[in-house]
């Protein structure tokens, strides 16, 4: 009896368990998926090839699209991305490949709290320190502060995929007599590429969604601007200046821009899995 | 390694796009009350000039900070900027902050109550109801200027800025010249330390809750109402006729105040005399570097000044904003030609 009793139990507990689990998984789905049943359903009423080449217009006057934050945005990742992506990678490959001391330590640790740091504090360290010297307002200013985000993510991402590197491969390399900083390069980071680029990935649609650092370094722009000197406009701000304005249009617009952001992202990651695929094939 | 093709990539592309654009482009920063006609003619202007002004409404109390600390060509702010405030920036920039008015707007109180339209309301009662002492709709207070409305009897939920602004500064010096309480226990300023409310930012912010809440009372600029078709009060003003905001009435306040402005062109109109004076309004101004280092931005700037006192103020009537009394016209005018850049005369 007791054996049929406890069999009972354990079924129960399982069931149990089972269910939580299946719970909890459905809370983490639900507002994904509510946050894309809604941007799709209040985004698509505006979407059009118009919103994407013409230009915004004066306030509380209807139409018009956002080509300028369209292309702000793609220069300001950009920008964030050439100085996020090597200092991130390079600061990756040093912890797991030589920094198993003090300096790695601090390194680390200091690593993990940059990126508990708020954004927005990021956006005031960066408007205290280039814009106000500098005298401007400047896309450069913005993608400094994303690049600053991106850091903690690509650096810690490389980091744990370098260490999946099996240390046979690197004996192997160093055991051909190979330098140390070559394996690295040649050995190494080749076999975790594809989880690297993940990681830079993951710092890219960060840095691509973030609003409160541009507020204070890219301010935004009402006009066509592609020059890293200028202000320049992004989607993000677009999206919070919008979404809060009275006038329905540009609420409408907000929903748009919301939809856009998440489609280029969307396309950003597709890209990424495209090439790190292609890499291994050829291969 | 796909870095090596991706990153010059990148680089090029940066590169490319960042020659492409070389037109020239003042920024601006400040004050959401004029927003809407500044966007109006920044796009105007720059369809007649190519030149453009990239204004971005951040409020009046960032404007001066922005004009303050240098990081924009220009700001703009409803409320002047006071002597301390003048001082820091002349000390940081080496230079004098010219106010130009370039409008005149109204702040009207906006109010959403479900039934209820052509509310009136004095300087007392309203100073009442941001102080918190009036707390429903059907106050006998507010019974009495509305004999004929049918008032609710429900909670006023009131709206103010969250951010520096040049709305609250000119709603607060109305309230400060109307109620000796709110003047000693409130004063006036682009933040103050309000004793009820919910905070909105910007003009739009506070739009948007009002339209949003209801049962809510917000002060807006007058083009922000009506866009957004809010209904908003007819206030009393100091000769006792209720008076709706329009373009008419503004002007009428400001032809009165034209008479006594002074030379550097700051000044507050709020509670005028007039038997037809809106009283909760005010101009709002561009502020301008007397002084510019860049020859081009600062010729570019004198242009756009003389086009927005000439042209410019034919576009304010239709998006709600009066234009400036002939008289004031001349002595922008004057101030602008100080304008110079390193030293030199702007020709």
């Amino acid at each position: 009896m007791s054996s049929n009793y406890s069999y009972y139990w354990k079924k129960i507990t399982n069931l149990l368990m089972f269910s939580l689990t299946l719970i909890a998984t459905l809370c983490a789905v639900v507002p994904l998926v509510l946050i894309f049943y809604y941007t799709i359903s209040k985004g698509v009423t505006y979407l059009s090839p118009d919103f994407f080449i013409s230009m915004p217009k004066p306030v509380g006057e209807t139409g018009g699209g956002m080509a300028n934050a369209i292309a702000g945005t793609l220069i300001l990742i950009g920008t964030g991305g050439l100085i996020g992506i090597p200092v991130g990678i390079m600061t990756g490959i040093y912890l797991s490949e030589f920094g198993k001391n003090k300096f790695g330590f601090l390194v680390r640790f200091l690593t993990d709290v940059l990126s508990g740091v708020p954004s927005i504090v990021v956006g005031v360290v960066v408007y205290t320190m280039i814009v106000i010297p500098m005298k401007h307002f400047s896309a450069l200013a913005g993608g400094i502060a994303l690049g600053i985000l991106m850091i903690p993510t690509v650096t810690r991402t490389t980091e744990e995929m370098i260490k999946l590197v099996p240390h046979t491969l690197r004996e192997a390399g160093l055991a051909l007599g190979i330098p140390k900083w070559k394996t690295t390069l040649a050995i190494v980071l080749r076999t975790a590429w594809k989880g690297i680029a993940t990681g830079v990935l993951l710092g890219l649609s960060r840095a691509a969604g973030e609003t409160a650092p541009l507020l204070f370094t890219a301010l935004g722009n009402r006009f066509w601007s592609t020059s890293i000197g200028q202000p320049i406009a992004s989607l993000t701000v677009y999206i919070y200046d919008y979404a809060k304005s009275p006038f329905e249009d540009w609420n409408q617009q907000a929903w748009t821009a919301a939809l856009v952001l998440i489609l280029l992202i969307s396309i950003l990651s597709l890209l990424f899995r495209i090439i790190t695929r292609s890499k291994y094939k050829t291969n | 390694m796909n870095f090596r093709k991706i990153i010059p990539a990148l680089f090029l592309m940066l590169s490319i796009s960042s020659i492409a654009s070389a037109q020239l482009q003042l920024n601006g920063a400040g004050a959401t009350f004029p927003a809407v006609i500044y966007s109006k003619w920044f796009d105007e202007y720059k369809n007649q000039t190519g030149v453009q002004f990239n204004y971005q409404a951040i409020g009046s109390g960032g404007g001066i900070k922005q004009v303050t600390e240098g990081t924009v060509d220009f700001g703009a702010s409803d409320g002047p900027m006071n002597e301390k405030q003048l001082e820091e920036a002349k000390s940081k920039q080496n230079t004098n902050i010219l106010h130009i008015p370039t409008v005149l707007g109204a702040v009207v109180v906006a109010y959403n109550v479900p039934g209820v339209s052509g509310l009136n309301l004095d300087g007392n009662v309203l100073a009442d109801i941001y102080l918190g002492k009036i707390i429903k709709w059907n106050d006998s207070a507010i019974k009495k200027l509305n004999p004929k409305l049918n008032l609710p009897d429900k909670a006023i939920v009131v709206a103010h800025r969250s951010d520096g602004s040049g709305t609250s500064f000119i709603f607060t010096d109305y309230l400060s010249k109307v109620s000796k309480e709110w003047e000693s226990k409130v004063g006036k300023g682009t933040s103050v330390n309000w004793p009820v409310g919910l905070g909105g930012k910007g003009n739009d912010g506070v739009a948007g809750l009002v339209k949003q809440t209801a049962g809510s009372i917000g002060y807006v600029e007058l083009a922000y109402a009506v866009q957004n078709k809010i209904s908003y009060a007819n206030m009393k003003n100091k000769a006792g006729s209720f008076v709706q905001a329009s373009f008419e009435s503004v002007s009428a306040a400001a032809e009165g105040a034209s008479k006594k402005m002074p030379s550097d062109l700051r000044v507050s109109i709020t509670d005028p005399d007039g038997k037809n004076s809106y009283p909760i309004s005010g101009f709002t101004w561009l502020l301008i570097y007397q002084n510019m280092k860049d020859q081009t931005k600062a010729a570019a700037l004198v242009n756009f000044l003389k086009w927005a006192m000439g042209k410019g103020q034919s576009f304010a009537a239709e998006l709600y904003y009066a234009p400036l009394p002939k008289s004031v016209v001349k002595m922008c005018e004057k101030n602008i030609s100080t304008i110079t850049a390193n030293g030199k005369k702007i020709k």
